[in-house]
């Protein structure tokens, strides 16, 4: 980066474009919002959560580990899942060698 | 490092073929329970042919230089080679009906680019029952607790919650 681009962008107050800045002000929220990726997760997380909460509402005698592996499994893709399970099997099988 | 991952285009080939050469099979087992969002694990694939003397399955085999080894004493009947050396094979489920009445009902799910049919969640949970082996019994719980959640998010998903 030049000086002057740095300096210039120095005396900024926010280097966020006009545009995201005038959609949260028109919406009422901070404009970080749309950029805080911390926030979606933490977002995500607490939807799991409720989710949850509601299986387990449902299902007394769910357990919650299970529950909530199972929600976390069913946001990826199919053959990620049977990725996950199949190393996890694997890493413990000592005797058995894969090419 | 992609020659330690599991499960690659290498075992989706084989799956490819099967499916390309019109082989009646699914996979049934705690692979095809991970394929529908339960957290198990397991060491491979299990695949239930309705036909193991299916011409297709040779002409699968021969496309990802596999080979078939038949039963031998008490050896069960295996695949070779390192595209299915993953791949179980299944001839027989306890405490379900015939291959031809329980591929009516499976599910079709997608493995990459392509569908595969996988034996669904409350088969599996039946099958396990029947066995009465201790490690289905120890897998069970975690079954029933996958299949209530998977039930409650599809009723959410289609209520539009």
């Amino acid at each position: 980066m030049s000086k002057n681009a740095y300096y210039s962008l120095a005396r900024k107050e926010t280097v966020l474009p006009n545009s995201i800045i005038a959609i949260a002000g028109r919406l009422g929220v901070k404009p970080s919002s749309f950029t805080d990726e911390a926030s979606l997760e933490a977002d995500k997380f607490t939807s799991l959560l409720e989710e949850l909460e509601r299986v387990l509402s449902r299902h007394k005698q769910a357990d919650r580990e299970n529950v909530r592996h199972t929600l976390l499994l069913l946001q990826e893709k199919p053959i990620e899942r049977l990725r996950r399970a199949l190393t996890r099997g694997q890493r413990f099988d000592f005797h058995r060698s894969r090419g | 490092m992609v020659k330690d991952l599991i499960f690659t285009d290498r075992e989706a080939e084989f799956l490819r073929e099967l499916v390309r050469q019109k082989v009646d099979f699914m996979i049934v087992g705690l692979s095809a329970a991970a394929l529908q969002g339960a957290p198990v694990v397991t060491q491979d694939v299990a695949l239930w042919f309705r036909d193991l003397t299916d011409p297709g399955i040779e002409r699968a085999l021969k496309k990802v230089r596999g080979s078939y080894v038949p039963p031998a004493g008490m050896n069960p009947p295996m695949f070779a080679g390192k595209s299915v050396n993953l791949f179980d094979i299944v001839v027989h489920m306890h405490g379900l009906e015939t291959f031809e009445e329980e591929i009516e009902h499976c599910l079709r799910i997608p493995l990459g680019r392509l569908k595969v049919p996988v034996l669904s969640l409350e088969r599996i949970i039946k099958s396990k029952e029947a066995t009465g082996r201790r490690k289905d019994q120890l897998v069970l719980p975690v079954l029933s607790d996958a299949l209530a959640a998977i039930r409650e998010q599809h009723r959410r998903n289609k209520s539009g919650a």
